[in-house]
């Protein structure tokens, strides 16, 4: 797995910081302009590409950060599933 | 003359509190017993202190800096940042420092450089296991964390040298002190990969075997690195179980409850080694 430093980075704020957390669930576009992400990156993000996010954080985080950021357990397992970490690395 | 008193092992899954009333109902009361069982031998115990080994779930360290063994020798442990324990009774829980450098100054006299922390925030790995087993009050804690969660972990060979470290540690400390240890963590389950949800229960059901056998060298060639990843990431937690066992000398283990849980996703495992015997 190759790590992205800066998603790494966004998901473990969010994951520690509850005031961060709620503010990127109202607007994340105001929390993500503070972190040098990617272009692709600030995209995958934007639009919960489970995929892209898993081949470039560990997978603890890449949990703690969708709960932060709302998603349901549910729709994570079923999007988590289809992923497949040789064809996305 | 007191010295280790008893060695525990539990799982710390954070569905236990989270998601506690979707489990099914009969499976809520065995856990419940299970937990109930586990806190009553430990208070059985009395313990002076415990050394509570465990991950650490992103609350402390980051890929900046993340150590493979951390020990924590505050005044204080900070409590959980999890959000879903919000409810838990304590924003901060008592440490043990004297203890906490006796096992540091063992720890480095015996080939180990563990970092050291003056202050470290528990997260569910040891706070889920502390409430749901109802241990108040609480006994001052020295946390040992090992890196689970980051490769590369620390081997399975080292974890068990470290378990007897940290009994030769409580063997050469205060001995009027009771000092009981609980490892919490495990067994099999899969966290943000693709097979989230999967429990491996051959994996967790020959562990707790062999564990039972007290068989350390079929321990080891069981416990390789490509046997616990088919057991999903969480499954490297079983380190923190073979800490356990190398402290209490691989003896006189006995299995509390075991049931792999789907709603948790989880091999649910508690145990006991008597050390004394």
């Amino acid at each position: 797995m190759n790590m992205d430093y800066w998603v790494s980075r966004l998901c473990f704020d969010l994951h520690n910081n509850r005031q961060l957390a709620d503010q990127y669930r109202a607007d994340r576009h105001s929390v993500l302009c503070a972190y040098p992400l990617s272009a692709k990156a600030k995209t995958a993000l934007l639009c919960d590409d489970v995929s892209f996010l898993a081949a470039r954080t560990n997978p603890f985080l890449l949990r703690y950060y969708f709960i932060a950021a709302g998603m349901t357990e549910k729709t994570l397992l079923e999007r988590i599933s289809r992923v497949d970490l040789d064809k996305e690395g | 003359m007191a010295g280790l008193v008893g060695v525990f092992a539990t799982c710390h899954t954070p569905s236990l509190v989270r998601d506690w009333d979707a489990i099914e109902q009969r499976r809520r009361r065995e856990l419940s017993a299970a937990f109930g069982e586990l806190g009553r031998r430990i208070a059985a115990c009395s313990p002076d202190a415990m050394i509570m080994i465990g991950a650490d779930h992103w609350a402390n360290f980051f890929v900046d800096n993340y150590p493979a063994i951390c020990l924590g020798v505050g005044e204080e442990h900070g409590g959980p940042p999890e959000r879903w324990l919000s409810d838990y009774p304590h924003h901060t829980m008592p440490g043990d420092p004297a203890l906490g450098v006796h096992i540091a100054k063992t720890a480095f006299a015996s080939g180990f450089e563990p970092s050291i922390s003056y202050n470290l925030r528990l997260d569910h790995a040891f706070c889920v296991p502390l409430w749901k087993a109802g241990i108040a009050p609480l006994p001052p804690l020295v946390p040992i964390i090992i890196n689970a969660l980051q490769p590369p972990f620390p081997t399975i060979e080292r974890c068990l040298e470290f378990g007897r470290m940290i009994a030769r540690a409580i063997g050469t400390y205060d001995l009027s002190s009771r000092i009981a240890i609980l490892a919490t963590g495990g067994l099999s389950h899969s966290v943000g990969e693709p097979q989230m949800g999967r429990i491996d229960e051959a994996f967790d059901r020959e562990c707790i075997e062999l564990f039972r056998r007290g068989d350390t060298e079929a321990l080891l060639q069981f416990l390789r690195q490509d046997r616990i990843d088919a057991a999903g990431n969480g499954a490297n937690e079983v380190r923190f179980w073979v800490t356990a066992h190398g402290a209490a000398a691989a003896r006189r283990f006995d299995l509390i409850h075991y049931e792999a849980v789907p709603e948790t996703y989880t091999g649910c495992a508690f145990a006991e080694w008597k050390p004394e015997a």
